[in-house]
């Protein structure tokens, strides 16, 4: 894997590209598709980070950032979708520092297809903003946050998808879903439709509770502590993220990683 | 010798009592069959013996193995040796039967079970089951067939090999063979193990299987009456009534109805006395 440690344009490869972003300074990336591929982007340390990237015309990305920094991360990221290309982004934060993070998606022109996702461990402070935004007819936009809010974390998402006036036929969705385990926590979801076409499609759906006490009972009825019913509900429900990565390796040894640091941040 | 023993047990739901002065003792290697109408406290029983929260205990004791089980989480109860079969089971999504249970039966033992040696029991015990073959990958319970979630509570309970097993109506929503496959896994395991049994059960085929030494009628938040075997045949053969009247109990159910019954004899009485007189 390589380590970027300095801000840098990158043409991405076809197939598999993982980078490491490990620095104290402030870091500005500029990523580039021009063929499929898949990327993997583990955060170790980044204070300050701006990534840009462009999905050229006609190609598939996916693009998973995982966050295992300890530290506060701030992130600034926007996203172009050219002509018919197809996006997914992708958050796993598991971290034990916050997160404030911008992130924009354009669907520049038509065809042009994003699907933005986070799954988080919040146990700190996450901010997130994200905006999808259909700029052009027959395009398709869709957020999806999944978040288990632990006792000391604190979430707080702002997801907006924008179909500005001209972008006809076009699809905006957003799922949001937070899950708690204690009382006295603090969840903020905003879901946002901005809509200046008549000829769209668009949804939000957004849910806020805890767990069902029902089955808390039933898995401590066979001996499982409330800390390990906490942990393997969380996997269960922060997982699916890993599945955007198409390299069975890498997957199958994030998926391990995630485990521990849930079953870790779960015990706390 | 683990022994369960129960005294002057009332439990509220709800702040409605439900239990009112329950005695119990079930020895090691017995088998207990629970009996009464429904809405009369068997399920209360055993859910306040495994320590669902929603069900309070206000006055009495549990205590088991010499330890008092009321002061216990739910989890220290599991790994004490309790296990119930609920009647209801929940769906887990998200959390695979193989994650949960490997889960459940390491928290009962010194070092973790491997994972060839999970794998090896876990295939048993689908087969012993007849489960189909994915079980184990599939989330606990999730849309499972009311039979499926049954066969996995046993499927559970095979695997964490309690000390006392409580079956709540695990029979119910299983055809005949399921029944049997359920049936002589419960026997088969108790052989294995020697655990107690407290079975609630309105079938007397199931009961025939499990074969309880004891049989006690619960009617409106008490044991009324305890007996052998044949209590149970003859509840099977001639229904609860005959206990009414020896006991001169009234079931909750029908306490409760007899406030409304006095208006309905009434216009009853009313048309019979109508007809009467026109005759």
């Amino acid at each position: 894997m390589e380590t970027i440690r300095a801000s840098q344009e990158i043409l991405l490869q076809e197939g598999y590209n993982a980078f490491e972003i490990d620095t104290a300074e402030a870091l500005e990336l500029k990523l580039t598709v021009s063929r499929p591929c898949d990327v993997f982007v583990r955060i170790r340390k980044a204070p300050k980070l701006r990534v840009e990237t462009t999905v050229r015309e006609g190609v598939r990305a996916a693009i998973l950032f995982y966050n295992s920094s300890d530290e506060t991360v701030r992130s600034e990221e926007s996203f172009t979708v050219f002509k018919d290309a197809d996006l997914t982004v992708a958050y796993g934060e598991c971290s034990h520092g916050d997160v404030y993070r911008n992130s924009r998606v354009d669907l520049r022109e038509s065809g042009a297809k994003a699907l933005l996702s986070s799954a988080s461990l919040v146990n700190e402070r996450k901010e997130y903003n994200i905006e999808v935004a259909n700029l052009a007819p027959h395009t398709f936009g869709e957020i999806r946050n999944y978040a288990v809010v632990l006792s000391s974390g604190r979430l707080m998402i702002d997801a907006i998808g924008r179909i500005v006036k001209g972008a006809y036929r076009s699809e905006s969705h957003q799922t949001s879903r937070a899950l708690s385990f204690a009382d006295g926590q603090r969840s903020e979801i905003l879901p946002e439709l901005l809509i200046d076409e008549n000829d769209v499609q668009a949804s939000h759906a957004m849910s806020i509770g805890r767990v069902d006490e029902d089955q808390l009972y039933y898995m401590m009825s066979r001996g499982l502590s409330i800390e390990q019913c906490t942990s393997l509900i969380s996997t269960g429900y922060l997982m699916p993220i890993t599945e955007i990565l198409s390299n069975e390796e890498l997957r199958s040894s994030l998926a391990e990683e995630m485990e521990r640091k849930i079953s870790e941040l779960c015990s706390m | 010798m683990k022994t369960l023993e129960i005294r002057n047990l009332h439990v509220k739901v709800e702040d409605k009592e439900i239990l009112k002065g329950v005695d119990l003792t079930v020895r090691e290697n017995e088998i207990h069959a629970l009996m009464g109408p429904n809405g009369n406290g068997k399920s209360t029983l055993l859910a306040a013996i495994m320590g669902n929260p929603k069900y309070e205990v206000t006055e009495g004791e549990i205590i088991y193995d010499g330890k008092d089980l009321l002061a216990m989480p739910v989890n220290e109860r599991s790994i004490a040796g309790l296990f119930l079969a609920m009647q209801y089971p929940q769906e887990i999504p998200g959390v695979t039967n193989s994650d949960f249970l490997r889960a459940a039966m390491n928290v009962r033992r010194e070092s973790p079970v491997s994972l060839f040696a999970f794998i090896k029991a876990m295939e048993k015990t689908i087969n012993d089951l007849q489960m189909k073959e994915d079980l184990a990958h599939r989330f606990l319970n999730e849309g499972f067939s009311g039979g499926e979630k049954k066969r996995n509570e046993i499927v559970q309970m095979e695997l964490l090999r309690p000390s006392l097993a409580m079956l709540d109506e695990i029979d119910s929503g299983l055809d005949v063979d399921a029944i049997k496959i359920v049936g002589d896994a419960i026997t088969k395991l108790r052989e294995e193990t020697g655990m107690s049994i407290i079975v609630v059960s309105h079938y007397e085929r199931f009961l025939e299987m499990i074969r309880p030494q004891f049989t006690h009628v619960l009617v409106d938040g008490r044991i009324i009456c305890s007996g052998g075997p044949e209590m149970a045949q003859r509840i099977d053969s001639e229904g609860y009534d005959w206990i009414y009247k020896e006991y001169n109990v009234v079931p909750a159910a029908e306490a409760e109805e007899t406030g409304k019954r006095p208006a309905s004899i009434g216009v009853c009485a009313v048309r019979e006395s109508v007809k009467g007189a026109a005759e």
